[in-house]
Parts: structure tokens; sequence; C-alpha cells
């Protein structure tokens, strides 16, 4: 079972359908989380949302208690929330893109994605990750075609994964692809 | 007897009745055997309450949701605001039907007496909040919202006369009038929220508008559009709201998005619209859906719950029947509801019009604020 925990957004429940074409689904707002969904799920995603990370201890929380022991996927907020409970800086951009499609590019230190690969993603973020980050295990494996901005991470080993973009947006092409494997990696 | 005649009479026999745009032409409603005024207590066993179809035209409660009850629904307080003190929302059940298939011609014989419109937030007033909420979208707390102003008029109008005159002029799929008592709406809304039947349901979200000039046509809208990023990004935020809203109550994989960015054609303005699909999950309640749908998204903002909160706590007068939804809903389950904008609320002889236009984080104060009179003109014009 995946367990999303959502942030208040309005394209949480679309990641909700994106997701349940793999799994069984279950939403909860992140103020309400059961703890024994909690438990049974394989997989925690953190959905986007409003604000920054820091408004969502409850999430961090989750996240840090879990890490290692579930596969934690975060989208756009989400993202954030992870690589802020890993120390990251998250700040705001001078160019802000919401229902902005554009190029993303594959780097090398992706395992799950081929590199040099480019597609075209939809994004909603005003915030972004501050560089240069660093954490163990940790690598920024998409960036924007034109910005250079972060907008995907892997952490193969312990499994968390995330994106900065909106790959259950119908501005992204492929974007169950993209979900297909992080959910089988 | 013709059908515009028996119209004239209906409306001089001074009873209740409401008029709603038909595919052909218009559905007349009359003949109220009920009337239900909607408070947060009444409002989910009104939507719960299951009625004996009789396989009559008229199976069916017809109203409107005001936009501070559908908060409610959805669990969101307003602060305390100027209030008019109008319902949060009636709704008729009419026994008797009348389709109207061609224009609407009455005309009133009365002098129209002028009065001149005042507004609620004046051009330095609006930056201000535009500002501010510029600054909300730079921190991520929206990502989009609209900002409403409020047109004033102190009048006595002939609301069969204004609805035939605008539905000549500004002929809308969506166009509704109800005559009561005390009270009047007339309204050219564009926009669908709602399409349920039988188990399909969908939406046609508003996104995008452009003044009409001698040298804009249809095909240089859309280009104008396309071209431009605002307005397709604030466009691609509705569309996936949308879908997300239908992914709530629909099946997984269903909700498809039919048309992509088309342009529509009216008497002052060009509008960019999609078109989205969804199949319901079994056992979708009518106050489900209506709970994932409303107030309509396109005219709030994104995200919506957020937005709502900002937008609640800014406004100081209460919006009515904006933004609010207006349809029927039939003892089938079938549903048409659609977003009450462009419209005329006469309540006690004042007539209010609300507008608004979303500030995105490229947007510019004196833009939006010029668009919402643009969106308001077709009705201030009435007055003339």
């Amino acid at each position: 079972m995946i367990y999303v925990i959502d942030h208040k957004d309005s394209f949480t429940h679309n990641v909700v359908h994106q997701f349940s074409l793999f799994d069984n689904v279950e939403c909860d707002d992140f103020s309400k989380i059961n703890k024994s969904k909690l438990q049974k799920a394989s997989t925690i995603v953190f959905s986007p949302g409003p604000g920054s990370p820091r408004d969502y201890p409850l999430s961090s929380k989750i996240y840090k208690k879990l890490k290692g022991k579930k596969r934690i996927i975060g989208i756009c907020l989400g993202f954030q929330q992870i690589l802020f409970c890993e120390g990251a800086n998250i700040t705001e951009q001078n160019k802000i893109y919401h229902g902005f499609q554009s190029k993303v590019i594959v780097n090398k230190l992706s395992k799950l994605f081929k590199p040099g690969n480019e597609f075209k993603v939809g994004r909603y973020h005003s915030l972004k990750l501050k560089e240069p980050f660093k954490a163990k295990n940790f690598d920024i494996t998409m960036r924007c075609a034109i910005s250079g901005a972060a907008m995907s991470f892997e952490n193969n080993i312990d499994k968390i994964y995330g994106f900065q973009f909106h790959p259950e947006s119908f501005l992204t092409i492929n974007g169950k692809l993209l979900i297909k494997k992080i959910l089988s990696a | 007897m013709n059908k515009q005649t028996q119209l004239a009479e209906i409306h001089h026999s001074g009873k209740p009745y409401i008029i709603y745009k038909s595919n052909k032409g218009f559905d007349l409603y009359t003949n109220f055997s009920k009337k239900i005024i909607l408070n947060n207590k009444n409002v989910t066993n009104f939507l719960n309450k299951k009625y004996k179809n009789k396989q009559k035209n008229t199976d069916l409660f017809i109203g409107f949701f005001g936009y501070e009850l559908l908060n409610n629904l959805i669990n969101i307080k307003i602060p305390h605001q100027k209030n008019i003190n109008f319902p949060k929302g009636i709704f008729y059940k009419p026994e008797k039907k009348i389709k109207i298939s061609h224009k609407l011609t009455y005309k009133s014989e009365d002098i129209f007496k002028k009065s001149k419109f005042k507004i609620n937030i004046n051009k330095n007033a609006y930056a201000r909040i535009f500002n501010k909420f510029k600054k909300k979208i730079k921190g991520g707390e929206t990502y989009q919202i609209k900002i409403c102003t409020k047109y004033k008029i102190k009048s006595k109008i002939n609301p069969l006369d204004f609805f035939s005159r605008l539905s000549q002029t500004n002929l809308a799929p969506e166009a509704f009038m109800i005559r009561d008592k005390n009270y009047s709406i007339i309204s050219c809304s564009p926009e669908n929220l709602i399409s349920k039947k039988g188990t399909y349901i969908s939406t046609k979200p508003i996104a995008g508008t452009v003044k009409k000039t001698k040298n804009l046509n249809k095909i240089k809208a859309l280009k104008y559009f396309k071209k431009n990023i605002k307005e397709t990004k604030e466009h691609n935020m509705i569309v996936d709201m949308e879908r997300n809203d239908l992914s709530r109550i629909c099946k997984v994989g269903s909700v498809k998005l039919i048309k992509q960015k088309i342009v529509e054609e009216y008497k002052d303005l060009f509008h960019y619209v999609s078109l989205i699909k969804g199949k319901l999950k079994k056992n979708t309640k009518n106050i489900d859906i209506i709970k994932a749908m409303m107030p309509g998204g396109s005219v709030i903002g994104c995200p919506k719950i957020n937005t709502l909160n900002l937008l609640n706590n800014q406004e100081k007068e209460n919006r009515n029947i904006y933004t609010g939804s207006f349809g029927y809903i039939k003892f089938n389950g079938d549903m048409r509801f659609n977003i009450i904008i462009r419209s005329i609320l006469n309540f006690k002889n004042i007539s209010e019009i609300s507008v608004a236009s979303g500030v995105v984080v490229d947007s510019n104060a004196r833009n939006e604020f010029n668009e919402n009179y643009i969106k308001a003109k077709a009705l201030i014009d009435l007055y003339k």
C-alpha cells in the first residue's frame, strides 16, 4: 500500500490517481495521519502543497522516523520537505514557475534514468533547493535545462526519491513512467 | 399562446420564475411548490434527501448556492464581513417548465432612471492588495489568487428586460435569471462547473480573457493566448486543479482532458477554455461531488483551500452569489451547475456586480484592474 500525505494541495488527487495505477493508495491530510496506515504502507509519498517545509513539522517527523525503513517519495513541496530534513536550505527563486512547462535533463548521477535524456515537465514551485547541497547517499539527478535548478534526486541506498516538478501534471510527458521506475527500483 | 407572450404574462403576474439557457434556447421554470432557503444546518439534508422520480420534466430542484455556504460545506469559515443579509442559497421545486426555442424579445415600457456605479476598491487599493498577494506567491503560499471587486448601483430594474437585452448581445452558455419577490439575478455566466449525467461528469473551466478589438478575431485570439506565457500558465494551473477535483470523485484512470485550450467568443471578449471528463466512483453522492468541485477553482485560485483562506481574510464584503453556483439537481441524480460570474444581484433595489481577475507572479496590477472592468462592462452597459 502507498500512503499519500496530503499537504492540502489542489494537485494531491492527481498524484493519488497516478500512484493508484500501480498499487492501492490511501491518502490523508498531513494533520490527520493514521498510525496503522503509516505502519502498513510500503511507500510514503509527501504531496505537493503551499508554503515551505518549515510549515510542516509533522511531515518532517514522519520522514525522520521512517527514513531507511520504507520507500519515501516527495513531490514539489514533498521534494523540498525531504531535502530540508537532510539539512538543505530551501529558498525563494527570482523567477517563479507556476503552471510552467519546461525541459529537464537527466545527469550522470542517475541510476534509474538514462543520463542525457531530456523531457518536458510541469512545474509549480516558488521555492527551490539552495546549492551547494550535500547529504550522504543523496544525488541530484535531474536539472532544469535552462537554469540548472535541481529537479530530482535519488537516494538508491535508502530508497528515497523526489521530484521538484509534478509527474502527475498534464504538462509532464511520460510522468507515469517516472513513477513506475521509482516504485520498482 | 405564443411563448413570448406567455413569458411576459408570467412576468407581469408577479410570480417567481427562473430562466436557464438550454441547448436550443431557454427553459422557463415556474409555479414553484417549494422554496428552500439554505443554511449551514439544512444544506446536507437537502442534498442527501431522495425524491421519487415521477417521470416529469419538473422532477428537479433549481436554484443556487452562495459563496459562503460553499466555503462552510468544506469547513472553511469566513471572518465577519459587511453583509446585506441575502440568503446563503435558495432552491425551488417547479411544477411547470416551458421551452423557449427562440430569442427573448421582451422590452420594458417603463422609463429607466439612471444613476452612477460605485466601485468598492479603487485602483490604488487594488494595487495594494495585488502587491500583498504577489508576496504570498513568492513565498509559495498561493500560486494564483483572484481579487474580487464589486460595482454597486441603486436602481429599480426590470429583470426580464435586462436579461432579454443581455441575451441578445451576449448569449452565454450558462446564462440564467431568477425573479423572485424581493430579489432578482441576471447572469451571462459562460462557465459550466458540473455536468453530471448518470455516472459521467464533466467540467469546463475558463482561464484567460482577452478584449475583443476590430483586429482580433478568434484565430488571432488563439495565437495570442498560445504566445502569452502568463495566460498559458494560469490556464495550465486551472486544468491541473480541475483534474484534481474530479479525481477526488472519479475512477482511477478515467479523468481525461477532452478539449485542451480552445477559444470561445463573446460580445466584448474571448475566453480560453478546456473540457475535462471523468467517470464517477461507485456510490458517489451528490454532496461529495459538490464538496469536491465547489466553489469552482478557476474563479478562486490555487491551491484552493489556502487561497480561499487568504481571500476570505482580505475581503471586507460578503460575496453573496458571486463565485457560488447556480443550476439544478434532478430527482434521478443528474446535475448541471455553473459558476456564478458575470451576474447582477438585485436585492432591495440595489444592484451589485462582482468581478475578479487573477494575480499570478507575472501579472500586473493595472492590467488586472482593467480586466475586471472589461468583464463587468456588458452588465454595466445594461444600465445605460
